[in-house]
This record gives structure tokens, sequence and C-alpha cells, in this order.
């Protein structure tokens, strides 16, 4: 008879093995260190462990030294490691959320990213606003926006709006502009108001699976209740989450990100543009809609509909796009990034802006316009440079 | 049925015995199967005692059929059918069972893997009854031989054939011989200069009596078989005629009309409408570029044709077909480079001083187009810092998973070649290095002496966009340190990017045309990745050089020669003999429906219009057996897969089945 042995796995065993599970987790063990990830993660160099380095700890068996170490909480889950990494592994949707998960399992959790959790936990939306004041930015504008409920069951599209576009105030303006492009294109859509919640796609990207799975229920329930054709979103990060993830919950529901729904009607919307809004434009493209879901050139068709836009590309655009610092949390660790940086993506990004020789620096992104005109704000060259939307700048191109 | 069936079970090592109770199995198999003499176990039954216990038990117990259960039929069904025909039996009353690759290989639970190889050599002995003795087909073989592509590969393998007497018809795509170490300027190890060392052997190869060079142009049809292929070539109109051209070059420096060279200059220089590639060309003869001819595009011109001191120009001259036998063939097609375009992070094709691995040889080479001075691609600023960044399209998922085999050898060639030219500073950011190779390391270390940065780590990005003072007008590198554990930016004024080396885009549909097969990735199947490199799959084809898998000049030019070896070995032979596993129709059975006429991939089946029948010429039929699935009338039989043989194995594989041997549940597990 032999003694059975018990073996104790150890954290960093337990840690290593989670990461590799299929379709595409176990490549980890293919990882050549080769360092590309770590060389072009924008704040790979304020990290103790970038990612390479962090699966070299683990092949040492030192992972704990990576969970005394606050740095990876410098990831923006910006996908630039995934998208170079030549042995394919899912870097920012595995290695890194599912480190920043167990820090959040320890409590090592900057007190500003918990603030927005657990805002996000007790009001369904990030910025700890009250749910009943979800729809309340339709309040007196032109635009109407029907709202899901008693009297509307169906339309043809769901928008789903999103915490920022929501209740953030520079947001706001997007929001409308938007329900102006639909009104304009006579398009039978509704919002789901106070039913609606906050996608939970960064909070999973800050290490809160629990609470994003819990946010995609509130939402699924809400979509269960109407009927309508798809979903259609300013929010790249709902898009991702709604595209990609719900659907692994068994929420499956067709989406599409607001610049794929207009560039299929561009016939309709070309004649509707009739004011030239000058100046050089140059397009961000956000993480979420370019390297995470390969939509690079919907954007773009829709920025040069407009009369008299000139589109200019930044150095980093398209695949390399550099990340406004917003994503996988950073939207709620400013404080904390600032301290270990002193410097701030937006920033570098407002900088290429400038020397694209554009004038309007345009997004598609809620987490955008306001974390660039701040950059615009401390970067002494950029005073003048305009912070748009590109739904914003249909509707300039529209206004009579 | 009154046969004598020996039954051997190899252990190969401990590569099946590891997981299947060998000894089990046979002892299973001699007791339980019908018509077994004798059953028996051994470590390695291709070695020489193995075939001689084969051998004995024939000639002994006076065996009738002969099972073998071990590799492949791939790697031995030749070594035992070899014994059986020493020991008197008919070669194919042999069958062989896989129970290596189908059973130890792919089966961890050893119950299931012994069950599994007990009803795999089920069905071979109850399939193995009826076999019947077959004798081999005998094919003269053409001593001609068709080489594609002139790449030092095809060179190579052309002269070695020629010089042994037989004819080669040398087919290369471009107007000239010489393939890319024709573009390089100086190779590695010894750093001698390309053109030097590749001239001579051009200038042979288009002036031997045994070889017929068809430059400009391509094999559009292959037909036959071993021994005897049919190739059809299209010789693309020069519009030049080469018996009266003398090469002097007068319509080349007539010619209005500048075109930027992609193909030999890789973009770096221009040459005319009219042109030969290089000046060592082989053939001398220029062709006239029509997409880029005045002529051609607007009617007027004919500068070249006013100039030319013997009247060779013809602008009428049409693309010409020939028709050549030959009995083998070798490809020699070489590679291309990746686009590095296809990695933006790079900047290639946006960044100006972003120049490829290929663009870098023609800026070095004295023959090129800056006379062999690096400067920057304003023509004039020799580079002070100059980086050169590894493994661009290799080893990468996304790309080719592949190591370019020749990156790392040709980075740090590239790197000896700035300092000594420019003095600049030189960084290699290097995955790994990889030197293997008589000298290649000491290369390598005289290149870290000469004072190279070597920087570990995958550049994660080339950028024009500055972030720190010092970067602005430069380009940045930014990259990870590996080894000090930090990130860099390296501001240069030079990137030089090693692209990979890859299959030709066109590698599949030019090995569909002489039936043989590509990796998943593009480069061409050898028969047995290390103990017959340049054979293929289908005989009479052979494969030689980078076609095959990245390589260097060395390894490309043996391979050129060992295939000019194979078919020089087969030439001498003059014969070969052919499997005769063929298909036959039955005259009285065929109704004459013609269905399979036109199925055959080999065109093997004629209608024989007086007799209204088809029948199957013996010499072309690979015996792939399509026409014997499809004929309505059951007329046709394809020997040694007849309809007996394949449902009495069938039955034998089922045997276990149902009568309670086997792990039932175990069985059910297996996922499907
Ligand atoms: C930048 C660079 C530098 C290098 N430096 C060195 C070095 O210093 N030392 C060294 O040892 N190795 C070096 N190498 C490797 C070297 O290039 C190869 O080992 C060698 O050239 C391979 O020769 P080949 O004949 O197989 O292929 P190729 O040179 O590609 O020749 C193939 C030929 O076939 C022709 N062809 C292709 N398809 C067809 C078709 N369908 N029909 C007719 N013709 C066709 C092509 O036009 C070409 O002429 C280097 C490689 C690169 C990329
Ligand atoms: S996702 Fe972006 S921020 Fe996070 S590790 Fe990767 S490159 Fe860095
Ligand atoms: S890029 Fe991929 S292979 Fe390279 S070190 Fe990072 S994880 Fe490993
Ligand atoms: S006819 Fe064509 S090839 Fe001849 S000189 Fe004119 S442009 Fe050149
Ligand atoms: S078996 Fe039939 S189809 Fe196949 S090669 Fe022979 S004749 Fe042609």
């Amino acid at each position: 008879m032999t003694i059975p042995t018990i073996t104790n796995p150890s954290f960093n065993e337990t840690f290593y093995a989670s990461l590799q599970t299929p379709p595409t987790g176990e490549r980890v063990r293919t990882c050549l260190q080769c360092g590309m990830c770590s060389g072009v993660c924008p704040f790979g160099y304020v990290m103790d462990f970038p990612p390479g380095r962090m699966i070299a700890a683990l092949r040492s068996e030192i992972f704990d030294r990576v969970m005394k170490s606050d740095t990876v909480w410098m990831c923006v889950a910006c996908y630039a490691c995934t998208e170079v990494c030549p042995s394919g592994i899912p870097l920012t949707e595995k290695l890194m959320a599912r480190a920043k998960e167990e820090l959040i399992l320890s409590g090592a959790v900057p007190a500003e990213l918990q603030l927005a959790l657990e805002n996000s936990q007790r009001y369904g939306n990030v910025l700890g606003q009250s749910p009943r004041k979800r729809a309340d930015w339709t309040k007196g504008i032109q635009a109407t926006v029907p709202v899901f409920g008693k009297e509307k069951k169906s339309a043809e599209v769901l928008w789903y709006v999103g915490d920022y576009a929501s209740y953030h105030p520079r947001v706001q303006t997007t929001s409308r502009a938007f329900a102006q492009v639909l009104n304009a294109l006579g398009v039978d859509f509704a919002i789901l108001g106070s039913d609606e919640s906050g996608d939970g796609d960064s909070q999973r990207l800050a290490g809160e699976r629990g609470l994003f799975e819990v946010l995609a229920a509130k939402n699924a329930q809400a979509f269960r209740k109407y009927k309508f054709g798809e979903i259609i979103t300013t929010d790249p990060h709902a898009f991702n989450a709604i595209k990609n993830v719900y659907p692994t919950l068994g929420i499956s529901f067709p989406v599409r990100h607001y610049t794929q729904f207009l560039a299929e009607r561009l016939e309709q919307l070309k004649p509707l543009l009739k004011q030239p809004v000058n100046g050089k434009i140059t397009f961000h493209d956000p993480c979420y809609l370019g390297r995470a879901n390969n939509i690079y050139d919907e954007p773009r068709a829709l920025l040069q509909a407009i009369p008299g836009a000139e589109l200019v590309e930044m150095s980093h655009s398209g695949k390399t796009s550099l990340c406004c610092g917003g994503g996988g949390g950073g939207m709620w660790l400013e404080g904390f990034q600032w301290e270990k940086a002193h410097t701030r993506t937006s920033e570098w990004r407002v900088r290429e802006a400038i020397a694209s020789g554009a004038t309007t620096l345009a997004v598609a992104c809620p987490y955008e316009p306001p974390r660039f005109e701040d950059a615009v704000k401390t970067v002494r060259e950029a005073s003048g440079m305009e912070v748009r939307d590109v739904i914003e700048l249909l509707v300039e191109s529209m206004e009579q | 049925m009154g046969e004598k069936i020996g039954v051997y079970v190899c252990h190969c090592g401990s590569n099946i015995a590891g997981v299947v109770d060998v000894a089990g199995v046979a002892k299973w198999a001699e007791e339980n199967l019908p018509n077994v003499r004798v059953a028996r176990d051994y470590k390695f039954m291709c070695s020489s005692l193995g075939q001689e216990m084969i051998e004995k038990d024939i000639k002994d117990l006076g065996l009738t059929r002969v099972v073998v259960a071990a590799c492949s039929p791939h790697l031995h069904e030749a070594t035992f059918r070899n014994a059986c025909k020493r020991a008197g039996l008919n070669p194919y009353l042999f069958e062989m069972v896989s129970i290596r690759e189908q059973v130890s290989w792919v089966t961890k639970d050893k119950a299931i893997a012994t069950e599994k190889a007990k009803a795999l050599i089920a069905g071979g002995v109850k399939r193995v009854v009826y076999h019947q003795p077959l004798e081999p087909l005998f094919v003269d073989i053409n001593p001609n031989v068709l080489v594609v592509g002139g790449g030092i590969a095809g060179i190579q393998a052309a002269l070695e054939i020629a010089d042994q007497g037989s004819h080669v018809y040398l087919v290369e795509r471009e107007p000239s011989i010489g393939g890319h170490m024709a573009q390089f300027d100086k190779t590695f190890p010894t750093l001698d200069c390309a053109a030097c060392i590749l001239t001579p052997k051009m200038f042979t190869a288009g002036n031997h009596p045994n070889i017929t060079l068809l430059t400009w142009s391509e094999v559009e049809k292959v037909d036959g078989f071993i021994g005897n292929f049919t190739v059809q070539i299209r010789q693309k109109a020069r519009k030049v005629t080469a018996e009266k051209c003398t090469g002097c070059g007068v319509c080349e420096e007539k010619c209005p009309k500048k075109v930027i060279d992609t193909v030999f200059e890789a973009g770096m220089g221009t040459r005319k409408a009219i042109y030969t590639p290089f000046p060592q060309a082989v053939p001398k003869y220029p062709v006239i570029d029509v997409e880029n001819c005045i002529y051609y595009q607007r009617g007027t011109c004919k500068a070249c044709e006013k100039f030319c001191p013997t009247g060779a120009i013809d602008f009428d001259q049409k693309d010409e077909m020939m028709t050549v036998q030959v009995g083998n063939v070798i490809l020699a097609t070489g590679y291309e480079l990746f686009d590095a375009r296809r990695i933006p992070q790079y900047g290639y094709g946006r960044l100006a001083n972003v120049v490829t691995n290929l663009e870098f040889e023609r800026l070095s080479n004295t023959a090129g187009p800056t006379n062999g001075k690096i400067v920057l691609r304003d023509g004039v600023t020799a580079p002070q810092t100059v980086g050169i960044i590894h493994c661009v399209g290799s080893r990468d998922i996304k790309y080719n998973v592949d190591c370019s085999a020749i990156c790392c050898m040709q980075s740090l060639k590239f790197a000896h070649l700035v300092k000594e030219k420019t003095g600049a500073k030189v960084y290699n950011f290097y995955i790994d290095i990889r030197t293997p190779g008589k000298t290649y390391d000491e290369f390598y270390r005289r290149i870290l002496d000469e004072g190279v940065h070597f920087v570990r780590g995958k550049v994660a990005e080339v950028t024009d966009a500055p972030r720190f003072p010092g970067e602005e007008g430069k380009l940045i590198i930014q990259v990870e340190d590996t080894l000090a554990g930090r990130q860099l930016r390296v501001p240069v004024d030079m990137v030089v990017l090693s692209a990979a080396m890859q299959p030709r885009v066109d590698s599949k549909q030019v090995g569909q045309k002489f039936g043989i097969s590509c990796s998943a990735n593009g480069w061409f199947i050898e028969r047995h990745p290390k103990l017959d490199p340049v054979a293929t799959m289908t005989e009479g084809i052979f494969i030689a050089g980078v076609c095959q898998g990245p390589k260097d000049i060395p390894a490309t030019v043996s391979q050129g020669a060992a295939a000019a070896a194979r078919v020089l070995g087969l030439i001498g032979r003059k014969q070969v003999t052919l499997e005769p596993v063929r298909a036959s129709i039955n005259a009285d059975q065929c109704s004459g429906c013609r269905i399979c006429n036109n199925l055959c991939p080999f065109n093997a089946i004629t209608f024989i219009e007086d007799r209204a029948v088809s029948d199957i010429n013996p010499a072309l039929c690979q015996g792939c057996g399509t026409c014997v699935s499809a004929c309505p009338a059951g007329a046709i039989t394809g020997s040694h897969f007849t309809n007996q043989q394949i449902m009495a194995q069938i039955e034998g594989v089922l045997l276990n089945f149902g009568n309670g041997h086997e792990p039932a549940e175990k069985l059910e597990q297996v996922p499907a």
C-alpha cells in the first residue's frame, strides 16, 4: 500500500493554474519571455512586474512578490500587450485581471478604486448617483428620447446609455448629440432609464468579476422585459461587455457601437451634413473599439463624411493607439497613478494630437472627453485643441 | 482457408511497450485469432534480428501470411515486405498494423490501448487472408530533369545533374537566375561578397550544354508520374529576340522610362522599362516590362528599337508554350520576405528610416543604388545610431511561428557592416541569439568584441513621438531590456527590421500543380523531416532550399546537391518499380456510363469506343481509389484494397465488441 501524500498547492501554483483555462489561457505556458508586452505597456516602466515579468515570477514561484507590489494597479487594461504578444497570451483579460482580483480579495485596493466599486455595488453606477435620475439628462432637451416602460414595450433599437453618458455632465452632451442624430434619421429607439445599470466591464478588468456578474444580471433582466432588434451604445466598454462577455453568462443580444450603426447609414446621413467643420481632425482609437474589437474604419468613415474635415493620423493610431488611461479601473485610479508616474497618458496623447497638426481631437468613448479636456488644460502647447466625440462633430455639421 | 499467419508485435523500445501490453497482445492473438500459426513480440521488429525472426518462421513454419503490428506503414512497410520477399513469400501477402501512431502515441490509458491494439491486429489478421500475390510494375525513367526556381538551390541542383550528363530544364520566373542571394552584399559568416561566389555558378548554369535555361518562364501544367512527366512551360514574351541580342545594354540606356525596382532593388533603386535586373544577370538579354513601357501604354516611343544595333527588339513577340518530357522534378522556389507593414508597431512604410533587411542589403551593396553607402532615405546623411530588430514576423503565432533560422546571423552581419562602414553606434535587439553551426558562434563573439550593444528584448515599438528630452527628431525604439528588467527608450537614426523568410504566396498552388503538399504555414512538406528531407510524398518530385523551410546558404546548397543526388540515383537505375496497387475494370461488368472517366485525378481512364467500356492505364493509375468507389456498376476493383479485404478488416476490428472481451464502459469513455 502506498501512503497518500497530501499536497498543498502553493498560491503560486493555484494562481498559475487558474490562468490556464481554454481556449487560450493555456498559452501562458508558451511565453517566450521576449518582453514585448512589458515594453509596449504605457506604464510598463513604473511597474515592478509588467506582464512578462509577472510570468517569469510565476515560473520561478515567487508570485507572492508580485502580490506585495501595488504596481499592478498601473494597468489600464488597454490591450496593447495582448495585441503584440507573439504567443497570443490573453494578458489583459486573464493575467492582469486575475492579479487585480487577488489584490482585491486580499484587500489591497487603493481607496479611490474601492469607492468606485462600492458605488457600482450600491447604486448600480460608478458615479454614486441616484439610479432614479439615470434618464434625467433627457429632460429639457429638444430631441425626444423615449424610455422603455409601460407605454413603450418595443423598439427597433435599444440604446444602452451607460454610466458616464448618463451622469457625467461633459458626456451628457455626447448623449444629447446622439439623440439628435437618431431623431434626424428617424430611428425607432428607446432607452432603459432607471432600469439600466452600469455595464461592469471596467470593474471586471479592475478585478471585480463578481460585481460585473451582478451588474450583467441586472441588465439582462432589463433587456428581457422589452422587445427590440438590437442594442446600440456610444460606450465601447459596454459594447465590449455585451458583445464578448455577457454571452459567456448566457446573456446574448446583438449589439453594435454607434459608429458601426451610423456608418451603415452613411448614405442617409450624408445629405444632413451641411455645415463644414474646419481644421484638421485626428481620431483617437478607443482601446475597446480598436484593439479589443477591431473597429477602426467606421469612425473614420463618419469623420470623412463631414464637409471640410481633413483627417490626419497621430503617431500612434489604429492598432497602436495609445490608451487615454481610463480603462481597467484607470478612471478611478487618477490619484494613485499620478503618484506613481507623475504623468498621464492622456497628456502624451494630446501632445501627439498637436504634433499631427490637428486642431480637433475626435474620440468615440465616454471616458475620453473629460480625460483629454483635462490634459488639454495641463499641456501648455495644447491650448485651443478641441476634444469632440465623433457624434458631436456630426451634429455640429448638421446644425443650420 | 488453411492459411498460416505469423503475427509480430513490436515493442518499439518503450514507444509501444510503455503503453500496450505487447506480450499479452501477442499471446492473445495466438490463442484467439483464426489462422494464426505463431505470434511473437520483440523489442525492435525492424532490426535485423527482428526481420530474421520473420524470415526464419516463414521458412520453418511454412507461414503463408505475415502481419506486423508496429509503427506506421509509412516508415517500415517496405522493410517487412522485403523480409517476406527474402524468405520467398510474395511481399503483398504481408499486412502492417500501426499500433504506435494509432495507439500508443495517442492513448494514455494502458487497458484501452491494449484493447485497441488487439482490435487493429484482429483487423489485420482477417484482412491478410484475402491478400493476393502482386507483382511490381516497372517503368523507364526519362533522364531529363526539370528544376523549378533558379536561386542558389536550383542552380546547384541543375549544375550537379548537368555535370553528370543528364539534361536539365531550369525554369525561372524572373528575367535572371540568382534568386535572393544575387541581391546580397556580403554573406555570413565569412563575409565574402555574394556576387563573387554566385556569379561564376550563374554563368556556368547559363552556358552549360546540358542546361536549357528558361527564364521569364513558368510551369503551367504537369502530367504523368515518376519517370515520365510531361510539363508545359510558358515562356513569357521578352519582346527581345534572344538570338539577335548581344546584351550591349544600349536599349536600357536609351529607354526614357524609369521604374522603381521593387523586386531586385527592393524598392531602393530604379530600373528602366526595358531591363536586365542587374549587370551580371544570366541570361544577359533584357525584357520589356509591358506594364510600364511607354510604347505599350501610348503607342509611341520605340527608342529601344531605334537604338538597338542588331534589331533585337520585337514588340510583337508573343508568349510561347513549350512541352518537355522529364523523369524527375526538383522544386527550388525559395521564399519571400515577410511584409513588415503587418506589424504597425514598427512603423515600416510610415517612418522613412525604418528599412527592411532586404533594403539594407541593397543599401550596403557596392553595386546598389547608393554604391554601398549606408545612408538615410535622404540619400546623404550617414546614421549615427542604428537599431537592428531581430525576429520581425517570425516566432510569432500571428505571422510565422517558426524561427527564420538566418535572421540572427544576418543581423549580426548587418551590425558589423554598419560599424565598419559608418562607425555608427549599433544596437541589436533580440529574443534569443541563435548561432548554431560551424564558426557561427565565433562570428557572434567577433561582433560582441566589436562593441555592438546587445539588448535582450523583443522591440515593442518604433515611434516618432517624443516623450523625453533628446528624443525629438529621432526614431525611438521602446523595448523592455529583459535582462536588466527595465524599459528602455533608445533614440536612433535608422532602424533595420530583420523580416522573416516566409513561404511564397503561391506555394500552395505550385505544390498542387506538382501534386505535393504544404505544411499549414506553407512550406513544402518533405517525405521525412529527418531521414528524407529532400524527397516528397510524390515519387519523382523533390524539393531543395528554403521552399522546404528556412535555412541559410550552406544548408540550401547542401539540399540542392542532395536533391540532385537523389535524382541521379534514380536516373542511374534506369527503371523504377511502382507499387502494383492499381485499379482495374472488369469489362464484362462495365456499363460504359463513363462516370469514372473524368473523376480520375491522374487521367488514367480512357473510354474504348468500339467496345463501349472504360479502361485503366496501370502506368498512370496511382491507386487512389476514387473510381472504385464511384462506379455505379461496381465494375472497378482496386487491387490490395478489394471490398473483401476491407470488409474482412472491419469485421476483425469489430471482432471483440459485444462478446464480453472489452472493458465496454471504458471504451465508451473515449472521446469521439
Ligand atoms: C536579408 C537576408 C540576408 C541573408 N544573408 C545570408 C547570408 O549572409 N548568408 C547565408 O548563408 N544566408 C543568407 N540568407 C539566406 C539566403 O537568402 C537563403 O538561404 C538562400 O538565398 C535560399 O536560396 P533558394 O534558392 O532556396 O531561394 P531563393 O533565393 O528565393 O530562390 C528561389 C528562386 O525561384 C524563383 N521562383 C519562385 N517561384 C517560382 C516559380 N513558381 N516558377 C519559377 N521560378 C520560381 C524565384 O524567382 C527565385 O529566383 C539571407 C536571407 C535574407 C532574407
Ligand atoms: S493591458 Fe495595457 S496597461 Fe495593462 S499590462 Fe497590458 S499594456 Fe499594460
Ligand atoms: S509578449 Fe507574450 S511571450 Fe513575450 S514576454 Fe510578454 S507574455 Fe511572454
Ligand atoms: S519602347 Fe518601352 S522599353 Fe523601349 S525605350 Fe520606349 S519605354 Fe523603354
Ligand atoms: S484508382 Fe482510379 S481514379 Fe485513382 S488513379 Fe487509378 S484509375 Fe485514376
